[in-house]
């Protein structure tokens, strides 16, 4: 190491100059640095190759049902495939991926000491990391509701305006469950190792069988309300190739149409939508103030 | 200053025979995954079916003595399983075991996800994160006894949870039957039984340890055995729910109702050659334990003693158990295959670990 | 002179376990070392100082500040954690420039100071691979690099020589040097003595979560040396060789350890006493296998600290 000495005067010339005490600072560039440093953490890896599988799903099945037997009608398959399979399985398990994550990954990978350590407040360290979060799997869901619509619908006779539409309205109300989601886990990983497993209970018996109750306790889950905001913007009535209709969204979920065609025993559009998103700000503060007051353990014992 | 030799030491003792190695790690496995407050729960919660399987054969037990401790309950047990069942019950003595069993099985197959999704993700990504598996292959060791040792990990879990409580279960039911008969009918069920753990425990500890060797978080793991337990039984679902949709819409509204016999009849000849279920891992499982204890058998004597036009409700149990078994064992071979495929790939021994 | 790092009657537990127990030290500028055997209170001591354990009881003060939940504060700290821990995906340079981005610099000045950091750390041949393919050398230095991109006016580094060959470790410590000549202050953890002492006459030393003694290495030294120094000798006739060490001036006692074949000698002076074994062998043809003493090991130097 020749030029050692000159390299330690660089050192003591300000690691090169850098005033921190002029306008080069700046907190919001911390915060951009660290919500791109985080959305880099999500997608990197082989992590894709899991992503890809559980992204192609629904579309794959889309195939697989529409090239066996007679085609079943596309409202039919979209509702099986875009407000079963993606709602009930795929948000929950995406949002448990990243956001259970989101502190303890770091902890247990004992790289939170380098975030620690900057000048970002630990509440706001976690509201960017989940801003990031809550970004990543929007993105996600907004490409896997395209690719099952394109899958779905793309040798039917639905106009292609009526199918973007309908796919628009779908990616919305998905996007707003799995931020709502994401909120829910990334509390949950704050407030409990086992995460995880508190998750997936969370997840079986409020979003799997308290959902499917036709009694008030399912205004306690997270996916009453997008099926709410689906039924009340996407239309369910499906026609049979013998003649049949019905409407399985009402069938399925309970929804006493017949009796009360309005819904007006449910929610409106713009309630659900609200309770939401207080549900999403509600956990993420809580977890903002539960990080700024917890002492992240790294090479020490964890018991306090 | 005395020098002594920093390099390898070479264990001048005697060394135990190759062939139980593995129960080192599988011991000092099982330890690790008792000391959880969360796995002890959950075995203390799975052993709840154990406890009503033993519980019900025993009072089979008395119902076969025609004991007058049981009748009180007379009236129910007629109102539940019939009166020719309640009249005679030596003669259904295997359907009713069978039937027991099959739902003790049914339930603990959920306990068995739960506690491999809590004890599993940690057994080869725990090393790898640590870079501990030199740990293991300066000794010694093969990597088949690594294997078998973390895999007795899961099967000593899964044994504490399905095999100890059904050879509990089972002695008690003998006991309370007071008829040697007894052994010569249920023995069958009580193999049938067993090797329908030893599958799940090879399966399950398989799948799981290929999953865990794949990546050093134990988190994507645990994400993982979901996939592959709920999304393949989601999946499942759903293939077959639009499959049968077209069916039934085919035949139009009123004839697919699930409690008309003609319908069910229909459907399970169509179930016969499908292969739907094979996409769930969890149905595959439940298929060879079908077979395993001859569930279907049982339905049949049971749904021939019902009067004609009431037998719907017991012939909807046969619906997902008609596609021939050997179909879900080569899926769960197959898969055994490509975990063992896995693990070789990804767990190295020392001589090729960077 | 006015105390950089101030701990204030601080005790940390975890549960049962005590991390550091009524800890009152000022720690000046300049380059400190901080000494202690494993679990000593070192790592602890260290991340309440930057602010990332909140202190049981006590407080913590840098630069005059209370450091929990003071983030601001952390653009004047650096730290050096001892955990080998990355993001491994990312290249050297990548990982030095976010950081340095994290503390709140301006694209062009983290640019900046992440080249000349990374270059003052002798790590710009390697900047652009990634760091899981970096040798723990590497690691170290890269992980020195994230700790000085912001120019911090305090410098934590725990166990920054760990794992490094006698070439970077050499490299390491004319850095850390330097950087305490500069002025700044730099508190540097280690459990090997003659590292801390090849840095710094400036010296903390903790034993089980307590300070032990603070202050000159030399006076440290001085505090051992009133007390003997035990030497093991191992030598067929030691019966003879107790004999004769009996009536040296210099030797405070001798044990007979008979299973051993051996001496366990007390000395007042051990340069003396060494210089007359050599001939002493010879002379009476002795035959001394080895002569062993751990005294001028760290856990020795605790023990005397400690009985005092």
């Amino acid at each position: 190491m020749t030029s050692i000495s000159a390299k330690l005067d660089d050192i003591s010339t300000g690691a090169g100059g850098a005033d921190l005490s002029g306008a080069q600072v700046s907190r919001l560039g911390s915060c951009w640095t660290l919500y791109l440093l985080t959305l880099r953490q999500h997608l990197h890896g082989r992590r894709w190759i899991a992503l890809a599988v559980l992204f192609m799903l629904p579309a794959g099945l889309a195939v697989v049902i529409q090239s066996t037997r007679a085609r079943a009608p596309d409202t039919f398959l979209d509702f099986l495939l875009s407000w079963i399979l993606i709602p009930q399985a795929l948000l929950p398990l995406i949002a448990l991926l990243y956001a259970s994550g989101i502190i303890q990954d770091e902890q247990e990978d004992q790289t939170i000491t380098y975030l620690l350590i900057r000048p970002l407040p630990k509440w706001l360290l976690y509201i960017v990391k989940m801003i990031a979060t809550w970004t990543t799997t929007v993105v996600l869901v907004v490409l896997l509701t395209v690719l099952t619509y394109a899958a779905i619908y793309i040798r039917s006779d639905v106009p292609v305006a009526d199918v973007a539409a309908r796919c628009f309205k779908t990616a919305a109300i998905q996007s707003l469950a799995v931020v709502t989601y994401c909120s829910i886990f990334g509390l949950l990983g704050l407030l409990t190792k086992r995460s995880l497993i508190v998750g997936i209970l969370y997840t079986v018996v409020v979003e799997g069988l308290f959902a499917n109750l036709p009694l008030s306790v399912r205004m306690s889950t997270v996916i009453y309300y997008t099926r709410i905001m689906a039924y009340r913007t996407l239309s369910f009535g499906v026609t049979w190739p013998n003649g049949d209709q019905n409407d399985v969204a009402a069938e399925a979920w309970f929804l006493d149409v017949a009796s009360d065609p309005q819904l007006k025993e449910h929610p409106r559009l713009l309630s659900c939508v609200l309770v939401l998103s207080v549900i999403s700000v509600v956990c993420t503060v809580i977890a903002a103030a539960l990080c700024s007051q917890r002492e992240f353990h790294v090479k020490t014992p964890e018991k306090d | 200053m005395p020098i002594i030799d920093q390099g390898y030491q070479h264990w001048s003792g005697e060394l135990s025979g190759q062939a139980w190695r593995w129960l080192a790690i599988t011991r000092r496995g099982v330890k690790t995954a008792l000391q959880g407050r969360w796995i002890r729960l959950a075995i203390l919660v799975a052993w709840l079916p154990a406890l009503v399987l033993a519980f019900v054969l025993c009072m089979w037990g008395l119902v076969e003595r025609q004991s007058d401790l049981v009748e009180t309950f007379k009236p129910f047990l007629t109102g539940l399983l019939g009166r020719p069942v309640v009249a005679g019950p030596r003669e259904y003595r295997v359907e009713i075991w069978t039937l027991c069993f099959h739902y003790f099985l049914t339930w603990e197959l959920g306990f068995i996800m739960i506690l491999v999704l809590m004890a599993g993700p940690n057994l080869v990504s725990q090393d790898l994160r640590c870079n501990a598996l030199p740990l293991y292959f300066s000794r010694p060791l093969r990597r088949i006894d690594y294997f078998a040792g973390k895999l007795g990990v899961i099967a000593t879990l899964i044994g504490l949870i399905v095999i100890g409580p059904i050879l509990v279960a089972y002695s008690l039911g003998l006991l309370f039957s007071l008829d040697i008969t007894i052994v010569r009918d249920t023995l069958p069920i009580l193999f049938g039984s067993i090797t329908y753990g030893v599958i799940v425990a090879i399966s399950a500890g398989l799948l799981m340890l290929a999953m865990s060797s794949l990546t050093r978080n134990s988190r994507y793991v645990a994400l993982l055995w979901l996939g592959v337990w709920l999304i393949t039984g989601t999946v499942s679902v759903v293939l077959i729910q639009v499959d049968q949709a077209q069916r039934s819409r085919a035949v139009g509204a009123r004839y697919h109702r699930w409690d008309n016999e003609q319908f069910l009849s229909a459907e399970l000849d169509a179930a016969k050659h499908d292969w739907r279920p094979l996409v769930s891992y969890t149905a595959n499982l439940r298929r060879m334990e079908e077979s395993l204890i001859h569930t279907n058998a049982a339905w049949q004597k049971l749904i021939e003693l019902t009067p004609v036009g009431q037998r719907g409700r017991l012939m909807f149990n046969l619906v997902d158990t008609q596609y021939p078994w050997y179909w879900s064992a080569g899926v769960l071979i197959g898969l055994a295959v490509l975990s063992a495929c896995v693990l070789n790939l990804t767990v190295k021994s020392l001589d090729r670990i960077k | 002179m006015t105390p950089i790092v101030t701990f204030q009657d601080v005790s940390k537990w975890y549960g049962n376990v005590i991390g550091i127990n009524k800890l009152t030290v000022d720690i000046g500028p300049g380059v400190t070392g901080l000494l202690g055997p494993n679990g000593a209170g070192k790592s602890t001591l260290l991340q309440l100082a930057t602010g990332q354990l909140y202190p049981s009881q006590g407080a913590v003060r840098v630069l005059g500040q209370h450091v929990w939940n003071h983030a601001d504060l952390n653009r004047r700290i650096g730290l050096c954690p001892e955990q080998d821990a990355f993001y491994e995906w990312m290249t050297g340079w990548d990982f030095v420039f976010t950081c340095a981005r994290l503390t709140g610099l301006s694209r062009r000045a983290a640019r900046s100071a992440a080249e000349r950091t990374i270059s003052s750390v002798g790590m710009e041949p390697h900047q652009n691979r990634a760091i899981g393919g970096y040798s723990k050398g590497m690691r170290q230095r890269i992980k020195m690099a994230q700790a000085l991109v912001h120019d911090p006016e305090v410098l934590f580094l725990d166990e920054p020589l760990t794992g490094t060959d006698p070439l970077a470790r050499r490299e390491l410590m004319d850095i850390i040097t330097r950087i305490g000549n500069e002025g700044k202050s730099v508190l540097v953890s280690s459990h090997v003595l003659y590292e801390v002492q090849a840095l710094t006459s400036n010296i903390v030393l903790l034993n089980r979560g307590r300070l032990v003694a603070h202050g000159n290495v030399r006076q440290i030294r001085d505090l051992i040396d009133k007390h003997p120094h035990h030497i093991k000798i191992e030598c067929d006739g030691f019966r003879q060789l107790a004999a004769r060490m009996v009536g040296w001036d210099d030797v405070e006692g001798v044990r007979v350890i008979a299973k051993d074949r051996a001496l366990m000698v007390e000395t007042h002076d051990p340069d003396a006493f060494y210089g007359r074994l050599p001939s002493l062998s010879l002379e009476d043809g002795l035959a001394i296998k080895s002569v062993y003493s751990d005294d001028d090991n760290l856990e020795a130097v605790f023990k005397y600290l400690v009985e005092l």
